[in-house]
């Protein structure tokens, strides 16, 4: 299979993207985007589909982290 | 001023009490009025000579603030300067790029590194498959060498992707790719073993994912432009971070340091 062309590739992007602006405004529901969820599955490959997936809880992880906080995973106890 | 006055008038005590002349005792009796007078002399042109001072004063003050503002500018520059030399000192050290490589073009065309030789050459891994970070990355190696076209009193720069899936990235893919990029874009490919090669020599790292079912599958891979001087030698990197601008000023001033050597 070839690789997807510039214009493919933007293609691709834009539906991302409304599926995104769906799942931010539907706080990441994903029976609100069913649309966008089956157009973006259409217009990209199914790697980019797994890897902005995959991206996009990166992305909501590390802004949980930035918002939350977190607590340090415990390390090995230092005798004192 | 008058503090030497103040020593005249002791002097002349003292004189007086060592000598005890006539000539001691009149200079005594003349003194105190003569002081007087130059006293009020000076009492008279009091507020001329305060605002000469005082001018005087704001003149020295401004020029020595100016000169202790010049000093910390002259000394930030030559430290940042210094950091810089360092860098690239520091980059020069771990020597990157020092091996060749030979590869084939999107024309089909054999290249090794030697052909490069004499160029500036701003150097691209990635593969064609790539969902996002490869076209961003290219775009904006792209748009850094179209800034640096646009200054006549610069050698133009060779922009390179080598990529690091040559079981997919074949001459007919690199060409389909290549051609949405800077019209001077090379792509380069070859066997397994070529492409390896020339990643080691970068210290490229790359690693395929697991394949799908349609036998698709993404390659991991360290995202960096790497700057390359004339001699073929690595002399600086850009990663995600850097905008277009900021490689294009960072290639400006390489360019620029290595002339003048």
């Amino acid at each position: 299979m070839t690789a997807p062309n510039s214009a493919e590739r933007r293609v691709c992007w834009d539906a991302r993207d409304l599926l995104w602006k769906c799942l931010d405004a539907n706080h990441d529901s994903a029976e609100a985007c069913q649309k966008q969820q089956s157009h973006f599955e259409d217009k990209c490959p199914a790697q980019w589909v797994r890897y902005f997936s995959k991206r996009r809880d990166f992305l909501k992880y590390k802004e949980r982290i930035q918002t939350e906080g977190f607590t340090p995973a415990e390390g090995p106890r230092q005798n004192s | 001023m008058l503090a030497m006055r103040g020593m005249g008038v002791r002097v002349l005590l003292h004189l007086q009490r060592t000598s005890g002349t006539s000539v001691g005792v009149a200079s005594l009796r003349t003194h105190p009025s003569q002081l007087c007078q130059i006293r009020s002399q000076s009492q008279g042109s009091d507020p001329l000579n305060a605002t000469v001072k005082l001018r005087t004063r704001l003149l020295v003050s401004l020029l020595f603030g100016g000169g202790l503002l010049g000093a910390w500018a002259y000394v930030h520059w030559e430290k940042q300067q210094r950091q810089w030399r360092q860098r690239t000192e520091q980059l020069r050290k771990v020597a990157l790029g020092q091996g060749t490589f030979s590869l084939v073009d999107h024309t089909g065309r054999r290249r090794t590194k030697q052909d490069f030789l004499g160029s500036w050459v701003l150097l691209y891994f990635g593969f064609t498959h790539c969902p996002d970070i490869c076209p961003d990355e290219l775009d904006k190696l792209s748009a850094a060498v179209a800034v640096l076209d646009q200054d006549a009193s610069l050698p133009p720069v060779q922009p390179l992707f080598i990529t690091v899936d040559p079981e997919r990235d074949g001459v007919p893919a690199l060409a389909r790719y290549v051609k949405d990029f800077h019209p001077r874009l090379i792509g380069l490919t070859g066997t397994p073993e070529e492409v390896k090669h020339a990643g080691r020599d970068y210290r490229v790292y790359a690693s395929p994912g697991p394949k799908d079912q349609d036998g698709d599958y993404i390659v991991d891979h360290s995202i960096l432009i790497y700057l390359l001087s004339p001699d073929g030698l690595f002399l600086d990197y850009y990663n995600r971070m850097k905008s277009s601008e900021q490689i294009a000023d960072s290639v400006r001033n390489h360019m620029r340091s290595y002339q003048r050597l």
